[in-house]
């Protein structure tokens, strides 16, 4: 009788100790931030946030993927207060669906005016380039097009430019710079190359680092920035002939009932101190008066890209891209 | 309302009509509710905005999409390939396990469950980080085996190892049960060991070996770590992949992913009727309720054949990934390969600074998945009684809603559910709090016990619950002191598969995991995806050594229970 009752309770406790661990855990009143950005950075920026003005940040952390698919379905009950993407197409268009509260901060004066609108604005800047592993055979690269030499013979990888929003810039950059048919030909001659599209950007990079193969063409800067600083065998290289940057826009949904605190977020996150939180990420930062430890803008070539056009043009430059791929 | 009408049915225990009105609403509300918002998704797609114009206009352009034909071909051919590889190592290792006295015994149950405790795309990771060029292997001997892995019998190489002990457990579990007194009757009867194998053990045990070959298929065409992580190369895609890109690729088009799923559920359902044919066709009640004493065969000069076998699917199947997640996690960079002087504990000292709450994540995971492990297993084991028991007109939707969730990708299940508990109606706030991870882990996990459940009751006798009834016992007292003893093995081997699949769960993690919550396997796919392969390793050795450690822990301190330690 004891036995069966204590193994009852045990049982008992036992899911009792579950639930509570497992904790309904109501966050009150903090802000809901979903980031799409480096983990650390906004682990960080919340914390400085919370210790300065005493208002608690819950982050959901993802890729732009994710965090653009969690709006999608919350649609009939919106919980995030602020958002930041690493694809600024997705804030024109949440921007152009009147999804966004308007808002500029005293802080972005000196954030390009490029970088910023009525209601999204520039956390921090990425740049596209060609990340090479020094310990390969291969030469060091300089531009795009040295990847259809037979010396990168089945040593390139590219991130999927339909899983990669700073892929699918890159691939605009190209179209922009050489026109539609110059990128399709580089694209069939990288293939002819045998280079190969795995999947998003860590996927496109982590064969690199283990050197399964030699080159990313078109990987995120920041990480693998930060990978060199960590010792990784690689070189980022910016080619001479131009690349494309990626902004990543930060912006405060209108649905949000706390629009003064995503104020004051924002604000933050634009001050000076945010700002080298975000330089310390290998990022550049939004704002040209913070100092980056990275290149910037200025010494970068950068090919001016029409993305309201391009992003009308997605579904086709994707189509392409997948032809191109498979065939 | 149903329990006022005791007495009218005979075969029927006291008081279970209430309960099982209880499963069957539970289950409704946990399977049924994601399930009717992802049709309505699929069928209106503004949904999600709460208009219901467009109506159907999704459906078309998705399904005259010519890919399609290639993408369910694709899913098809890995499915039944998987099952089949499956079949052919996994059931003669369960035999052997149950019929014979294979040297070290439990031991290599614990070591065929580790498998589950390694998320698939880890799984995935660690073969690619061994087998591709200048990978671990070549590093170590010069094989290098890149042109195998990146094709379609390298998927279903790595897929297989994932999910044989699904089989391995479910068929040993089943034997032991059914062999003993039938096996001996023919052998009284004259008929030979291998006969009565063949002819009487094998055939009796059919409910079983099928339901874990369904959850097999069903778990293959829903898997999407190892497609994603090498069909990529190999130009082989399926319908998870293009589901998840539907999801995943700005704009975001739910309702063309939703029109996907079902037909992944689908599929699955022409799988789940094939089975039920299979194991209704006739009676396979083997189980009296006695003491079955069970006689193993020694195996003689086969001992160390049999050995060399259990020792060599063990090592490919749990060593090389467990090897090369330690690898990488002490390698203080990728690049500089395994030497000695790359090693290093960078990674791990940074998991227990703590960054990005690294311990918080572990203990998060852990007690949901006892969570899960507990609903499910009490769920599981009423739901297989109502469906293999009761006598009520739709019992055979329940049965197919309790095995659907095993088809539907996670990702939309994580959808259906936000869509469903989103909602300003509901009196209490579900969403964004960690209920939704524990509603979603026992959505998913839910066909495991209910699966090992009712292949139980199929091989229980009904003598056993009229003797009680007889006895004068209601159903409260005739489930919880006959029929939960007699299934707990099968019950237990389920419900530690649902703690070890919850405790690293990634695809429907990532949805509904509440804003400041993260559980393992976010933290490690965060940790790849911002460049830190070494961390997000590190992470997922702690947590597979945890995991696995509390397991053995628990079979020790309740050996006698357990089955798993044999």
């Amino acid at each position: 009788m004891s036995i069966r009752l204590r193994s009852r309770y045990t049982l008992l406790s036992l899911t009792g100790i579950a639930l509570l661990g497992s904790g309904s855990l109501v966050y009150a009143q903090a802000l809901t931030v979903y980031s799409a950005g480096p983990d650390a950075l906004i682990e960080r920026l919340a914390a400085d946030f919370t210790a300065q003005s005493d208002i608690d940040i819950n982050v959901f952390q993802s890729t732009t993927g994710q965090v653009m698919a969690r709006l999608e379905s919350e649609r009939a009950n919106p919980l995030a207060d602020v958002v930041i993407s690493a694809s600024w197409e997705s804030a024109v268009a949440l921007s152009q669906e009147g999804l966004l509260h308007p808002y500029r901060s005293p802080n972005a004066e000196s954030v390009p005016d490029f970088l910023q609108a009525d209601d999204y604005v520039a956390q921090g800047i990425s740049a596209l380039a060609l990340v090479w592993n020094r310990n390969s055979d291969t030469p060091m690269p300089t531009d795009w097009a040295d990847m259809t030499d037979a010396v990168y013979a089945n040593q390139v990888t590219m991130p999927d430019p339909a899983q990669s929003g700073t892929a699918f810039e890159l691939l605009t950059g190209l179209v922009t710079a050489m026109g539609e048919e110059a990128t399709w030909s580089l694209m069939e001659a990288l293939v002819d190359n045998g280079m190969i599209v795995p999947g998003p950007n860590a996927r496109a990079l982590n064969p690199v680092l283990q050197g399964a193969k030699s080159v990313v063409f078109g990987a995120v800067d920041y990480i693998s920035l930060g990978q060199q600083a960590d010792g990784e065998a690689i070189e980022v290289i910016f080619p001479a002939s131009g690349t494309v940057i990626a902004p990543r826009p930060m912006m405060i949904l209108a649905s949000s009932p706390m629009q003064d605190e995503a104020e004051q977020f924002i604000d933050f996150v634009l001050s000076e101190q945010g700002q080298r939180r975000v330089a310390e990420s290998y990022l550049m930062p939004a704002r040209s008066d913070v100092e980056a430890q990275r290149p910037t803008l200025d010494e970068l070539t950068l090919i001016d890209v029409d993305s309201a056009a391009m992003g009308a043009q997605r579904e086709a430059l994707l189509a392409r891209f997948r032809d191109v791929i498979g065939g | 309302m149903m329990a006022t009408r005791e007495g009218g049915r005979f075969s029927w225990p006291k008081g279970a009509d209430i309960v099982l009105l209880l499963t069957a609403v539970a289950l409704l509300l946990l399977v049924g509710l994601p399930l009717v918002y992802i049709l309505l998704q699929a069928i209106f797609p503004h949904w999600s905005r709460g208009d219901f114009g467009d109506a159907l206009a999704h459906v078309w352009p998705t399904l005259s999409d010519p890919s399609l034909v290639t993408l369910v071909g694709n899913t098809l051919r890995l499915g039944v390939a998987v099952v089949v590889a499956c079949a052919l190592l996994a059931v003669p290792l369960g035999a052997l396990r149950a019929l014979t006295r294979v040297p070290g015994g439990g031991l290599w149950d614990i070591v065929f469950l580790i498998p589950f405790m390694i998320p698939p795309y880890i799984a995935a990771l660690s073969w690619m980080l061994t087998l591709q060029t200048r990978g671990y292997a070549q590093q170590l001997s010069g094989i290098e085996a890149s042109g195998f892995l990146y094709s379609f019998s390298g998927i279903v190489f790595v897929m297989v190892l994932n999910v044989f002990p699904v089989v391995y457990f479910a068929v040993s579990r089943t034997l032991m049960s059914v062999s003993g007194r039938y096996a001996s009757a023919a052998r009284v009867c004259g008929a030979g060991k291998w006969r009565a194998l063949w002819r009487v053990t094998l055939p009796l045990s059919t409910p079983g070996i099928a339901a874990s070959l369904l959850l097999v298929f069903a778990l293959t065409i829903e898997e999407f770590g190892t497609p994603a992580t090498l069909g990529a190369q190999a130009g082989y895609h399926v319908l998870v992949t293009g589901i998840h890109q539907r999801f995943s690729d700005w704009p975001i088009d739910i309702p063309g992913a939703a029109v996907l799923s079902l037909l992944l559920v689908l599929l699955a359902m022409a799988a789940f009727y094939l089975q039920h044919w299979l194991v209704t066709r006739r009676s396979f009640a083997s189980q009296t309720g006695k003491p079955v004493l069970a006689e193993r065969a020694e195996l003689g000069p086969w001992k160390w054949p049999v050995v060399v076998l259990f020792g060599f699917v063990g090592s490919v199947a749990v060593l090389v990934p467990l090897l090369a997640v330690l690898a990488t996690s002490l390698s203080a960079t990728l690049s500089s390969g395994l030497a000695l002087d790359n090693l290093s504990l960078r990674h791990f000292e940074a998991l227990l600074a703590n960054r990005g709450g690294a311990l918080k994540a572990l203990s998060t995971s852990l007690s949901l998945a006892l969570g899960a492990a507990l609903l499910t297993g009490i769920l599981g084991a009423l739901v297989g009684y109502l469906v293999v028991r009761a006598q009520v007109r739709g019992k055979r939707l329940l049965d197919l809603l309790s095995l659907l969730p095993n088809t539907l990708p996670g990702i939309v299940v994580a959808v259906g559910l936000i869509l469903a508990w989103n909602q300003r109606f509901w009196p209490v706030q579900v969403y964004n709090t960690s209920a939704m991870l524990l509603l979603a882990y026992t959505c998913l996990l839910l066909p495991y016990p209910v699966r090992y459940a009712s292949a139980a009751f199929r091989q229980m006798g009904e003598s056993l619950e009229a003797a009680a009834r007889v006895c004068g016992a209601g159903f409260v007292t005739t489930f919880r002191r006959i029929l939960l003893p007699t299934m707990a093995p099968s019950l237990l081997v389920s419900m530690l598969l649902v703690f070890a699949i919850a405790s690293r769960e990634l695809v429907a993690s990532l949805m509904v995991a509440p804003a400041g919550m993260s559980t393992v396997s976010t933290f490690v796919f965060g940790q790849f995806e911002q460049g830190s392969p070494g961390v997000g390793m590190a992470m997922s050795a702690v947590a597979i050594f945890t995991t696995t450690a509390l397991l053995v822990l628990l079979t020790v301190f309740t050996r006698r229970h357990l089955p798993i330690a044999g």
